[in-house]
């Protein structure tokens, strides 16, 4: 939840993915209380409704709940459905750039390997 | 209209705090200038020196009023009517208040120069009315219209001042002597016209001033 | 359930400050009023609080005629931007003194958020404000506008005087009192890029006439950056609404305004980034100044 905001994306497409990732480190737990989107507000200086914005978008996907007269909620199995979305994603999102820069630097295919291949995980 | 009267209300015991100074500052050059100290003749002069208090409060207190209060209420979010009515409720409330402070320590002090002050009463107030709406739209002129403002603040303060002379120089400089009642004297005399010009004044700055309320642009 | 002008016209000398200006400001939400110097930001406001007239054209609250209506009057807090110079009356008055006439005047005046302000701002209520600085005016500005309770709440430029951390802190407060209540605010500034996420609608006003009445993030999202070679770029934006051409070499970039449903051609080989809210205000408002 302290990650700083930045103007390269939607405001409200950060709220949603900070949160993710705060349930993916297990900052944030299963049936566990996320904060009110007022609090959302006041932390980060934002507008209610675009935090709200945000916090709906995972209510959408099933990641949090709503406990009415209580507040918002993360789902059990949250973290799972968080995993799987991120890794589907993940070839679009971060190989496919790597791919590109590596073409336009004439980067071969058995060079970027080798690169991989250098690297722990 | 509620919150209306209560600061105009304020406003009016700041002003009586003003007026009463300055009587206080009259009272203290009559003692200066007496040969004795005559307490009683000059508690029968002070409810004069509260009405020239008055007079000189309402006429300066007027352009501060313009510049500053009916812009303020404005931004507020009150409505010109109320400001205007907030505004002459004050001036009669003063008024009020005064010719009644006059009123009782004339009372407080019989005897024949309390008795000449009690029966000037009737026109000292519509001497106040017409000094208050002169005052009033004078300092209008004076705010909206800079130098109209300028040439006619000229001949009136010479006006004042002449008088102011020619009164000290009746009493030789001294206002606590008989020639001092005998002027004021004429003031139980009432003309039938002051009456009449009393409403006519405060008609015609009322009119004046909702005219150029309905159009004022609040600046801060 | 709003307050709403219908076409409102404010001329001063012969020259136009507000060109037909209609606008409904809906109950529970923070506004956004920007504009460069003059567009007329300050008559929009002095007009839908009744503090100045309007040349032609209507100011209603719920249906009721806001003009000379105390019950609709009192609803509406217009918080000026204080000019305390030394012709003004302001200047001999003590802070204490302005406080308290707000006090009396704003029916749901909240005196113990006054008293949390003023102490958290360290303002010294003996002050005259004459004597007091930009900074300091400003606060005084923003106590007003906060503690009237007023549910139609404007400020002028409040953090025009405020150095960065005080700015924070207003946001803050203005989230806060918002979540709290749900009033509605218009914030006017030029200091637009802090302000952005805060402001949930924006009104863009330019030349005395409303360009953009929408969502922030909408309007944010609907502007994009597209830059590369001149021919590329020329070709993956046409139709789109182009504004702010820059062009340096061979290299060119604008900034497009997407309509619903429309989108940079990526068949082209160009870079499309997104914008903030200032640079799309800046590319709606400042051509003449680029040109």
């Amino acid at each position: 939840m302290n990650e700083r905001l930045t103007e390269q994306k939607s405001i409200y497409l950060q709220i949603s993915e900070m949160i993710e990732t705060d349930i993916l480190r297990e900052i944030l737990l299963e049936e566990e209380q996320v904060p009110s989107t007022n609090e959302l507000a006041k932390l980060y200086t934002i507008n209610p409704a675009t935090a709200a914005k945000g916090v709906g978008l995972l209510v959408d996907e099933g990641i949090l709940y709503k406990r009415r007269g209580i507040g918002m909620f993360v789902s059990r199995g949250a973290r799972e459905k968080i995993l799987a979305k991120r890794k589907a994603a993940f070839a679009e999102n971060h190989v496919a750039p790597l791919l590109a820069e590596a073409r336009s630097l004439g980067i071969s295919r058995d060079e970027l390997l080798t690169m991989i291949g250098e690297r722990n995980i | 209209m509620k919150r209306n009267l209560k600061f105009w209300t304020r406003y009016t015991w700041e002003c009586t705090g003003v007026v009463l100074a300055v009587a206080a500052v009259l009272a203290v050059i009559a003692v200066f200038g007496a040969e004795g100290l005559d307490l009683r003749a000059l508690a029968t002069v002070v409810p004069y020196f509260l009405c020239i208090g008055a007079v000189f409060c309402i006429m300066v207190g007027n352009s501060g009023t313009q510049t500053l209060y009916v812009p303020l209420l404005l931004s507020m979010g009150e409505t010109r009517r109320n400001v205007l009515l907030g505004f002459h409720y004050f001036r009669v409330l003063i008024i009020a208040v005064m010719l009644a402070l006059c009123a009782v320590i004339w009372l407080l002090v019989p005897g024949e120069a309390s008795a000449v002050g009690l029966r000037s009463i009737p026109t000292i107030l519509c001497v106040l009315v017409i000094a208050s709406a002169m005052g009033s739209i004078m300092g209008t002129i004076f705010v909206k219209w800079k130098w109209a403002g300028m040439i006619l603040i000229i001949p009136l303060c010479g006006l004042g001042g002449g008088m102011v002379g020619v009164a000290g120089s009746l009493v030789g400089g001294n206002f606590l002597t008989a020639r001092t009642f005998e002027i004021v004297s004429h003031l139980t005399a009432l003309p039938w016209w002051l009456p009449a010009a009393a409403p006519a004044a405060l008609a015609l700055d009322v009119g004046f001033q909702w005219m150029l309320l309905r159009r004022q642009e609040v600046k801060l | 359930m709003s307050l709403h002008c219908e076409n409102i016209v404010k001329t001063y000398g012969g020259k136009d400050v507000l060109h037909d200006v209609t606008l409904d400001l809906r109950p529970g939400k923070i506004y956004g009023l920007i504009g460069r110097n003059g567009a007329g930001k300050t008559t929009l406001l002095s007009i839908l609080s009744a503090q100045n007239p309007a040349t032609c054209g209507s100011v209603t609250l719920d249906g009721d005629r806001v003009w000379e209506n105390r019950k609709s009057l009192s609803r509406i807090c217009f918080s000026r931007e204080l000019n305390a110079t030394a012709e003004s009356g302001l200047a001999a008055m003590k802070a204490r003194e302005y406080l308290r006439i707000a006090g009396t005047y704003y029916e749901s005046w909240d005196r113990a958020l006054e008293e949390r302000l003023v102490k958290l701002f360290n303002l010294n209520l003996k002050k005259k404000l004459g004597k007091m600085n930009k900074g300091m005016l400003s606060m005084i500005t923003i106590v007003v506008a906060l503690c009237s309770g007023a549910p139609y709440t404007f400020l002028d430029e409040p953090v025009a005087g405020l150095d960065v951390v005080a700015r924070e802190q207003f946001y803050k407060l203005l989230l806060e009192e918002y979540s709290d209540s749900g009033r509605t605010f218009v914030v006017s500034t030029h200091i637009i890029e802090e302000a952005a996420d805060v402001l949930e609608k924006v009104i863009i006003l330019h030349e005395g006439k409303i360009l953009i009445e929408t969502d922030t993030q909408a309007f944010v999202d609907s502007a994009v950056h597209v830059s590369g070679k001149i021919e590329e770029v020329d070709a993956a934006v046409a139709g789109l609404e182009v504004h702010h051409t820059e062009t340096v070499g061979r290299s060119k970039g604008v900034t497009v305004f997407l309509k619903p449903g429309q989108k940079v051609d990526g068949n082209h080989d160009v870079s499309v980034q997104p914008v903030s809210l200032q640079r799309a205000f800046v590319a709606l408002c400042g051509e003449e100044a680029a040109r």
